[in-house]
């Protein structure tokens, strides 16, 4: 006999990564004395909070069946250009922001375009279009950070609200949105048929070029408010913005069931995968862990946590 | 009585130095164990040294003093401030008596770097110069008089005259610029040297032998290097053997590392002019704790740069 939460819990394809998530924290926890304090919290919600927002716009992309490895390159040249359009060029900084923003959108539009109307596979394409949007970058910029971004935009990536860092309140609002479209309305039903098989879903009459084409743009849009806050949070323009946000989200999204191959996974179990990945990268540092040793401890409990996601979801079936 | 007052007095008036002298006294908070983290710029041989130093002076401390002194070496894996930045705010949880950072980038830094001071972390920069306005002791060598020792020597190897190249390391992190734009001023002042190219290796030595190995091919009357960061010298003296241009294009290096000395000893380069990132690490935890025990720290400490030739690196 059940109680009704492990009922729901062993019922969601969730269950596993969250366990694992659960695990981890509460090894974390017992383990450093430091990881529950309010400010250790707040570091990690931060941290999580970049590399998520990519992670969802990652994760929607891969329930599509496409991947887009250009998202962190778009992210940091549109936070560029946001220092480029306020510090240079004397934009109103919340104007600026949104036109980098916008400028994201229209980047993934042309990923979308190029993909749909040549049907060039996502994954080749973006390896290409990143070079030119990352060399764009270092056009504009010649690898020098652009300084002096306002100071009351600053607030949009150091700031607190309701105790949380505004970064990570933004990224919790559309992982809100994303879920929510894509589990609760037409539109989400018609990217997991799409996922699931193409051809299938154009013979039931979806538009599947169409849907490609926005999420591909709103993809885009993600990254590049991803870079404009990592703007704020830093209060520079760095060129670097976006490096490493390429592996990170497609690992937290297959950490968090969302299958390479389309058709399955939510935005919710890749922010699952992100936390893990975030929390290890934390405790590495509150534990000490030389950096030769970094790559190995990491890398090893990420294959301890998907193995840990295989194994609970197979017994939390079998007992349900 | 008067004789017990007087005694009491006399005893007051003989104990009052003594007790102005411990109030006064900074430097005399000891605890019995401390904790300090270093965080360089990247995963890098050169950090490796500075954290051979910063190892040697906790030794040093804890057989001087008796108190434990654990020393963590906390590295990015890629030189990207957003990484740095995550490093530094979890070592901040863990409140450390002290850190040690070399900042890749001083502007990109600053709220980490303001969260530790709000926070009463002691600070110290090396190998860097602190964001502006923030009063952080820093240690390191002047990077300028690197840079422009290394750009004479090639000046006067060359004779005054022909191409040379400049490579850039990280643009972002001020040392690595500072010494790119004294090489330039160096160079300028002798109108018979010609800068023809400059590269940005990113501190790395497979970046620094590609671009090197393209600037040669785009400039064939190329006829001297220098470098910015530890990294660039040793792609391009690698560069220069694969193109069979050694004799032909004169390096000269930046910085100690163990294959910056295998090229001046196999005469791949020239020579190299040197920081000293031992006694950066040394002196990096020597003035943590200093300012841990509350002694008061210099605002600057130059650790020297070295010049070195086939002469004085040895076998």
């Amino acid at each position: 006999m059940q109680t009704k939460p492990l009922a729901l819990l062993t019922r969601s394809p969730l269950a596993g990564v969250f366990v694992a998530l659960a695990v981890i924290f509460t090894l974390s926890a017992l383990i450093s004395p430091y990881f529950l304090t309010p400010y250790n919290l707040s570091v990690i919600a931060r941290g999580l909070a970049f590399v998520g927002l990519i992670t969802i716009a990652q994760s929607m992309l891969m329930v599509l069946g496409e991947l887009d490895l250009s998202l962190g390159v778009i992210g940091g040249l549109c936070g560029v250009i946001s220092g480029i359009l306020m510090v240079r060029l004397g934009v109103e900084p919340y104007s600026a922001m949104l036109l980098a923003v916008l400028l994201g959108a229209t980047l993934g539009l042309v990923n979308g375009l190029l993909v749909t109307m040549l049907r060039l596979h996502s994954l080749v394409l973006t390896i290409g279009t990143a070079g030119i949007f990352g060399g764009a970058n270092l056009v504009l910029t010649r690898g020098v950070a652009i300084t002096g971004i306002p100071k009351d935009v600053q607030y949009l990536g150091r700031g607190d609200v309701l105790g949380m860092p505004v970064p990570f309140v933004i990224m919790l609002a559309a992982l809100a949105v994303a879920t929510f479209v894509m589990l609760k309305t037409p539109f989400g039903r018609y990217m997991y048929a799409i996922g699931n098989n193409q051809a299938g879903a154009r013979m039931l009459g979806i538009k599947v070029d169409k849907v490609r084409l926005l999420v591909f743009v709103v993809a885009g849009a993600i990254a590049a408010l991803a870079g404009v806050l990592m703007v704020a949070r830093l209060g520079t323009a760095q060129p670097s913005i976006g490096e490493t946000w390429v592996l990170a989200p497609i690992a937290a999204s297959v950490i968090g069931g969302v299958a390479t191959t389309g058709g399955v996974g939510s935005p919710i179990g890749a922010i699952f995968g992100a936390g893990i990945i975030a929390i290890i990268e934390n405790i590495i540092v509150l534990f000490g862990v030389s950096p030769y040793w970094q790559g190995i401890v990491s890398g090893a409990i990420v294959v301890l946590a998907i193995s840990f996601d295989a194994i609970s979801r197979r017994y939390l079936r079998r007992d349900a | 009585m008067k004789k017990i007052a007087i005694l009491l007095a006399c005893a007051t008036a003989l104990a009052l130095p003594f007790t102005a002298t411990a109030q006064d006294a900074e430097g005399t908070t000891k605890k019995d164990a401390y904790r300090f983290v270093v965080v360089p710029k990247v995963v890098h041989p050169w950090f490796d040294k500075v954290n051979e130093g910063a190892q040697a002076a906790a030794a040093a401390i804890k057989a001087q003093t008796g108190s434990d002194v654990e020393v963590i070496y906390s590295a990015p894996q890629a030189a990207d401030v957003v990484q740095q930045n995550q490093i530094i705010d979890s070592a901040l949880a863990t409140q450390p008596d002290g850190l040690a950072l070399d900042l890749l980038d001083p502007s990109g830094n600053r709220a980490s770097l303001e969260e530790a001071q709000n926070q009463k972390i002691p600070l110290v920069i090396f190998d860097s110069v602190p964001p502006e306005g923030m009063a952080i002791p820093y240690i390191g060598s002047d990077f300028c008089e690197q840079a422009k020792i290394a750009a004479r020597r090639l000046v006067e190897v060359l004779g005054g005259e022909g191409e040379v190249a400049i490579m850039q390391g990280v643009p972002t992190a001020p040392n690595h610029s500072i010494r790119a734009e004294c090489h330039r001023q160096v160079f300028a002042e002798h109108p018979g040297i010609k800068v023809v190219a400059e590269g940005i290796d990113n501190d790395s030595i497979e970046t620094a032998q590609q671009q090197a190995a393209a600037i040669m091919q785009a400039n064939p009357n190329l006829k001297g290097w220098v470098a910015s960061d530890a990294a660039g010298p040793i792609g391009i003296g690698q560069a220069i053997v694969e193109a069979g241009k050694q004799g032909k294009v004169t390096l000269v290096g930046l910085d100690n590392l163990p294959e910056m000395l295998d090229m001046i000893r196999d005469g791949v380069a020239d020579s190299s002019s040197a920081s000293q990132p031992e006694l950066q690490g040394y002196w990096s935890v020597m003035l943590l704790w200093a300012q841990a025990t509350g002694a008061k720290v210099p605002g600057y400490l130059d650790t020297g740069n070295a010049f070195l030739t086939k002469e004085n690196v040895g076998g």
